[in-house]
């Protein structure tokens, strides 16, 4: 009997440890993207070494202000992103729509303030060609951008499997879910790395 | 002997000759392209855009005899393309997608091979040709010849793209959807690419960390992937319209083997 036990529970963890959210398949694309970042993140913090009274100096020409609203705005659109899975778990299909949309509108946010921002550091003449903090600055900034766009394509594969009753797939919803915690993942190294380590 | 005649019965019966064929083709291509590439011609992984007339002069005196016999083996086996993106394009045609998909990724790496491989072998090989010609001119090909070879990346961002695409929304199965998510991988490292035009050093010119490094290893690990895949699908292939069927087993396999070759 206590055998029997045991082996149900160890089979039961198993199995818990085996499930991820929606398409293993994404995780995979999570670990290469996580990889990829790494060498570009290692590329930046061998070249702030080099010349670290220069990143420093350029450092101090950014904003923080944008930085930390971006990065609320984006953990934001995570949580709203998780109670949408949540919502669409228990069958909430409107609530979970709702928290879609939310998601996308502080994705946008996120967006309108990454364009203010761009234009202010623009204005004040630091460009992707000054110097090599702001090369690194606007390429890091950019290609997460292109990820967070992407991103909205992501969002409307959501939206559009919880709007019909007919499609409304669990498992391509995480998915989705998983892509989108990859962009606020990624943003929150970024925004470390760029606006706070000094 | 067996093994001989076992040969023969595949290349004159076997129903996926062609397809195998594309394949080694692939493998073989890939294979001789590093070591034309990065041993005989020693044209890559490349120098600084920032390099001085007489240094890049001196770069194409130390290359000479490799450039003149690599790129003459490279016009040679140039055309093995031809067989290579059919197989590529083969796969998506296996997919429940439209022909669209299949069609568009033959006729831009077709076009992405010109640029790419041929007009930069060209521009090296007339770089290297004359050592006696004016050093500003053999500069000015040492420029056009790297500029070429990026210039393709973004064909081959939209190539990972359309198959990114045929893959996520195929219904055959004939990929697994993770090798979708790393052609999104691949296509964005392409991107990269582009400030290599503004940039003469650092980690963005054409030999830079971010621009060339980096790249290479997404671009080797994503070829291999596919070179894998490509593979499996063969096993698979079972010459329908409709999802294809599991990996056959290794006891299967061996068993369909030896009929064939009783056959």
């Amino acid at each position: 009997m206590t055998n029997l036990q045991e082996d149900s529970s160890t089979k039961a963890d198993r199995h818990a440890t085996r499930f991820v959210p929606g398409q293993p398949d994404m995780w995979v694309f999570v670990l290469f993207e996580s990889l990829l970042f790494t060498g570009y993140f290692s590329v930046y913090l061998v070249g702030r070494i080099q010349n670290r009274e220069l990143y420093l100096q350029s450092q101090a020409a950014l904003d923080l202000r944008f930085g930390v609203f971006n990065t609320i705005a984006l953990l934001l659109s995570s949580w709203a992103i998780a109670r949408c899975v949540q919502a669409s778990r228990e069958g909430a299909y409107r609530d979970a729509l709702r928290d879609a949309f939310l998601t996308i509108g502080f994705g946008v946010a996120f967006l309108v303030s990454k364009v203010l921002e761009w234009g202010k550091e623009i204005r004040l003449g630091n460009t992707f060609t000054s110097n090599e903090f702001f090369q690194h600055f606007f390429f890091l900034t950019s290609i997460h951008l292109l990820h967070l766009l992407i991103g909205f394509i992501v969002m409307g594969v959501a939206v559009y499997q919880l709007r019909s009753p007919a499609r409304r797939s669990q498992q391509l919803v995480e998915t989705c879910a998983t892509y989108w915690h990859t962009v606020d993942f990624l943003w929150v190294l970024i925004f470390a790395l760029l606006y706070v380590v000094r | 002997m067996s093994s001989l005649r076992r040969l023969l019965w595949n290349f004159r019966n076997h129903p996926k000759r062609e397809l195998w064929f594309a394949w080694w083709v692939m493998v073989v291509f890939y294979q001789l392209y590093g070591v034309l590439f990065f041993l005989v011609t020693r044209v890559q992984p490349p120098p600084s855009p920032a390099w001085t007339t007489p240094m890049i002069v001196q770069w194409f005196d130390a290359r000479h005899d490799g450039i003149l016999a690599g790129f003459g083996i490279v016009f040679l086996i140039s055309g093995l393309c031809a067989p290579m993106n059919a197989l590529l394009a083969y796969s998506m045609r296996r997919m429940s997608v439209s022909r669209i998909f299949g069609y568009s990724y033959l006729v831009m790496y077709s076009l992405s091979a010109i640029p790419g491989m041929l007009v930069m072998a060209v521009a090296m090989t007339v770089g290297a040709m004359r050592p006696d010609r004016d050093p500003e001119m053999i500069r000015w090909l040492y420029d056009f010849a790297f500029l070429s070879f990026s210039g393709t990346m973004g064909v081959f961002m939209i190539g990972s793209l359309v198959w990114l695409i045929a893959i996520l929304i195929d219904k055959n199965d004939v990929f697994p959807k993770w090798f979708g998510y790393l052609g999104l991988c691949n296509g964005l490292t392409e991107v990269v690419v582009a400030p290599a035009w503004i940039f003469q050093r650092g980690v963005f010119a054409w030999n830079g960390a971010i621009a060339w490094w980096i790249n290479m290893v997404v671009f080797v690990t994503y070829t291999a992937c596919f070179i894998v895949l490509l593979r499996k699908m063969i096993v698979r292939e079972d010459f329908g319209t409709g999802p294809l069927p599991d990996l056959p087993s290794k006891p299967e396999r061996s068993q369909a083997d030896s009929v064939g070759a009783m056959q």
